[in-house]
């Protein structure tokens, strides 16, 4: 079965999206919108909402797009943790998954906001495990930018303290025996006594393993490190490759290093981000796509489009094309900055043409159409091993994820290829991820095994 | 006896586990308590239909006692082995009430400002203004292991760091004027850059630029609770507490407790009525007298001698296994540095003057976790508590419910009604926020007075 988690991100998913008629009115700091789109997303029989997040507030440089505000930016925003434990109290199904980072905070604390918010869900909880990657983030903790190995070296460590501290109870330790007076079992629960590079952390957790054992561990690694960690450890992971054959390579590349941790394949589910224009009909979809390129002032997609390169393109003909220097630069950056370069060279694109090409997706992959054509297009993602799912996005909320289960959904649940009901009350259930392996149980039950 | 006019102010502690120590174990408390989301909605709903203004929940990070087994094994009240992250909680508790505030509790030892910062906003939106933040610089040492450290730091440094991070997080919950988020469809401004600033702290313990990526709360800032027993608790209280978790026991130190912290607000500018000071106060209240005393009885009978010594052991920082159960308790020895907790040092202080034995000192500690407590019908716990709100003891109290859910179900259907009777209590809620319900200001948005900015960033043209 094919895995599907999405992104409720109130402003849509296009840079152009809060502005639309169908959009909602307001959506700064909004619980109802957000209750609504989570349920919208559990009558769909998702397996998870995913909330990405950062520690601070990006693009004050930038004045007209800081004004403007984009899908990526999230100038302000609920707390993940406590935003999902609310919604668990107006969600049955549903798998909620937070982000949070390995760089900025302790694995104590984060190991504790997730436990109880699986224990708040009654095993639906996700952790979405980044490293954080936006520079300015670092001035809210005193830090200095750090680099990437730095930081990935930090996350391996930091998620071994976190299931560590995960691991602290065993089953069934709280007796509460009111005839003896036994209220737990000193026994069944054990300090971690880690020490390592980057913490020293005694343990045990005060609380409990929960009803999926622990929190599901998302990932979103692009680079090496970052895929090589995924390999090792993630139970899913986001994945952001721009083309169909970039996802496949990412699929294969990071499924093949699993072998060396012993892993099996099935036991990370790669869930690249893909954004759905759909209508009832293809032309309905077009007329969507195109009234949402028109909310763009050409001086906002040059902005965005300079953001997105890292380079400022203010001032050049917006019919010309990227200056010589950047497009034949070769050096690095992020994958998507590399994309979108390579793409404006092979294809002779202006500045104009090159942001009105970035904008629907914010440079990710874009499936439009009718619903038959966007399950067409999932089913051969997928089919192609270039995904075990989809995270969705939405261009223009909630109009974008209600089209998208009323329409798109029930064409894949038709095919066979996604749920009709829910199979199971746990996160760790819905992604058919194996049982984790815990130190009060040497040789993990089969699952299934009688 | 001076006429207040204003309304006392009352929370629950809201443990599950009950706060006597022998608690869970008595007839009328939950089967099971642990990590029972249940019971805390009940807990929640229940207090919200006394109206309550709040919930309070003790916290901290790390399992206690596992170097006294017997203790361990027995759980107390204060030592939480494994509970829900309290803000988690009090996201979720939101949604199944309306009006009764949260008080969850958060270090500045461990936690980074812009953390603390977030999750309280956050939590302020989630409930629509109900949020508090109960400031606590940890006395724990233990906890201390789990963040990187081998030991805890010094009393000057938490108190230190605590100011400077309370400094710091609300400037971050200054961060943006209420009306930034103009989210304006047919201009295309989402919100107004000259709208929000910058924190830009640098200081001796942290350095934060900000601004915080949530926008300013229902309440303006969450409410601030803090629990000041040292003489730098009380001197932070006064600086910038709204709430304080009074520790004084006996209304004379009480009475003294009050007027002390009042008297140190005015140099920092605030009104004595901007905090408001509330003892913990255990309850032991039945339709006749003999109720009381009998659910008092059957408490004390559930506690054996040898944990009663474990847990006066554990109050007053001394082994007393080998001391004899009739013999008087042991004064710490003569020249031994003050260590311990204020609560410690009032129980041997107690021992010394009533001669008491360690039977007679632990039975007396248990009720009330060295606390104060009433015990009585409604009209004689309601004379205790009246007495105290007008001889200027508190501001209010922080009930601890000894048997859950039985006492905080008899608080409601006792107490409180007679509570409002007096005149009190309110007969219902003042408003939706936890700063409206226990009478506090509402801070000033930084940006009242600031001309806002429009930007167009338009269409295609």
């Amino acid at each position: 079965m094919m895995h599907l988690a999405t992104i409720p991100n109130l402003v849509g998913g296009h840079l152009g999206g809060w502005r639309h008629k169908d959009a909602f009115d307001r959506s700064a700091m909004n619980l109802e919108a957000f209750i609504d789109m989570c349920q919208i997303a559990e009558r769909g029989k998702l397996d998870a909402v995913f909330l990405a997040d950062g520690n601070g507030v990006r693009d004050m440089h930038r004045p007209a797009l800081f004004a403007a505000n984009h899908p990526s930016a999230r100038p302000a925003f609920f707390e993940p943790t406590t935003l999902l434990s609310a919604v668990a109290m107006v969600t049955k199904r549903i798998g909620i998954v937070a982000t949070a980072t390995s760089t900025f905070d302790a694995p104590w604390m984060v190991a504790r906001r997730f436990a109880s918010m699986d224990h708040i869900s009654k095993g639906r909880a996700g952790w979405n495990l980044v490293t954080a990657s936006n520079a300015g983030d670092a001035l809210n903790f005193g830090l200095p930018e750090q680099s990437r190995d730095d930081r990935y070296a930090r996350a391996q460590e930091f998620y071994e303290v976190v299931v560590k501290l995960w691991d602290s109870w065993a089953d069934g330790a709280f007796v509460q025996d009111k005839a003896t007076g036994q209220y737990l079992d000193p026994a069944k629960v054990k300090p971690i006594e880690h020490e390592g590079q980057y913490f020293k952390v005694k343990g045990p957790l005060n609380i409990t393993p929960t009803q999926q054992g622990r929190p599901v561990v998302f990932m979103a690694g692009q680079s090496p490190p970052g895929m090589e960690l995924a390999a090792r450890y993630a139970d899913a992971l986001f994945g952001a490759g721009t083309t169909k054959q970039d996802c496949i390579d990412a699929y294969s590349n990071i499924k093949g290093r699993m072998a060396r941790y012993s892993r099996s394949p099935d036991t990370l589910k790669i869930l690249p981000g893909v954004s759905v224009f759909v209508g009832r009909t293809s032309t309905e979809a077009e007329e969507l796509y195109e009234e949402l390129q028109s909310l763009i002032s050409p001086a906002l997609g040059v902005h965005y489009l300079s953001k997105m390169l890292v380079h400022d393109l203010e001032g050049q003909p917006l019919d010309g094309p990227l200056p010589d220097d950047l497009a034949e630069e070769t050096l690095g950056g992020s994958s998507l900055r590399r994309y979108i370069l390579d793409m404006a060279k092979r294809d002779s694109l202006t500045i104009r043409q090159t942001y009105e090409r970035t904008l629907p997706a914010l440079g990710g992959p874009v499936f439009k159409g009718s619903a038959v054509q966007v399950a067409d297009e999932m089913e051969d993602w997928w089919r192609s091993k270039a995904g075990d799912g989809f995270t969705i996005m939405a261009p223009v909320q909630p109009r974008g994820l209600r089209d998208f289960v009323d329409l798109v959904v029930p064409e894949l649940q038709k095919r066979g290829v996604f749920r009709k009901e829910y199979e199971s009350t746990t996160l760790r259930g819905h992604l058919g991820l194996p049982e984790a392996p815990s130190q009060w149980q040497p040789q993990p039950a089969a699952r299934g095994a009688a | 006896m001076s006429k207040r006019t204003d309304k006392m102010v009352l929370g629950i502690n809201g443990g599950a586990l009950g706060g006597h120590l022998g608690g869970w174990r008595h007839k009328d408390s939950f089967p099971n308590t642990t990590m029972r989301l249940d019971r805390m909605i009940e807990t929640a709903v229940t207090a919200e239909r006394g109206k309550f203004d709040f919930m309070f929940l003790a916290d901290g990070n790390g399992v206690r006692q596992m170097d006294k087994p017997l203790l361990f094994a027995a759980n107390s009240p204060s030592d939480r082995p494994a509970v829900f992250e309290p803000v988690t909680l009090f996201a979720a508790l939101a949604q199944h009430t309306r009006n009764i505030g949260f008080v969850a509790t958060a270090t500045t030892s461990y936690e980074e400002p812009f953390m603390i910062a977030r999750k309280f906003a956050s939590l302020d939106h989630l409930s629509g203004g109900r949020a508090a933040w109960n400031l606590v610089t940890t006395q724990y040492v233990e906890d201390a292991k789990n963040f990187n450290r081998d030991e805890h730091m010094g009393r000057e440094e938490r108190y230190e760091r605590a100011r400077e991070s309370l400094d710091v997080v609300r400037s971050l919950w200054d961060s943006w004027a209420e009306d930034a988020f103009v989210q304006d469809k047919s201009t295309g401004q989402f919100l107004d850059p000259s709208r929000v600033r910058l924190t830009s702290h640098r200081g001796k313990h942290f350095k934060v630029k900000g601004p915080l990526n949530v926008a300013r709360t229902p309440q303006g800032h969450p409410v601030v609770f803090m629990a000041g027993q040292s003489d730098d608790g009380k001197e932070l209280a006064a600086y910038g507490g709204e709430g304080l978790f009074g520790t004084a026991t006996g209304k004379e130190e009480a009475q003294a407790e009050y007027a002390d912290i009042k008297s140190r607000m005015p140099k920092y500018g605030r009104a004595p009525g901007a905090l408001k000071i509330l003892p913990g106060l255990s309850i032991y209240v039945g339709r006749t007298s003999a109720e009381a005393d009998e659910l008092y009885e059957e408490l004390q009978s559930l506690i054996s001698p040898a944990l009663g010594v474990t847990y006066l052991s554990k109050i007053v920082g001394m082994d007393l296994s080998q001391a004899p159960l009739d013999g008087p308790l042991p004064q710490r020895p003569a020249g031994q540095s003050l260590g311990g907790t204020a609560i410690g040092r009032s129980v041997l202080d107690m021992a010394a003057r009533e001669n008491l034995t360690v039977r007679k000192a632990y039975e007396r500690v248990l009720p009330a976790m060295a606390g104060n407590m009433v015990k009585g019908t409604p009209g004689q716990v309601v004379d205790f508590m009246e007495d105290w709100f007008r001889s200027e003891a508190c501001d209010g109290f922080i009930l601890s419910v000894p048997v859950q859910p039985r006492s905080l179900n008899s608080f409601v259907e006792l107490l409180v009604p007679e509570l409002q009777r007096r005149g009190l209590r309110p007969d219902d809620y003042v408003g939706p926020t936890l700063r409206e319900n226990m009478g506090l200001l509402r801070p000033d948005d930084p940006f009242l007075h600031q001309p806002s900015q429009q930007i167009k960033t338009g269409g295609r043209s």
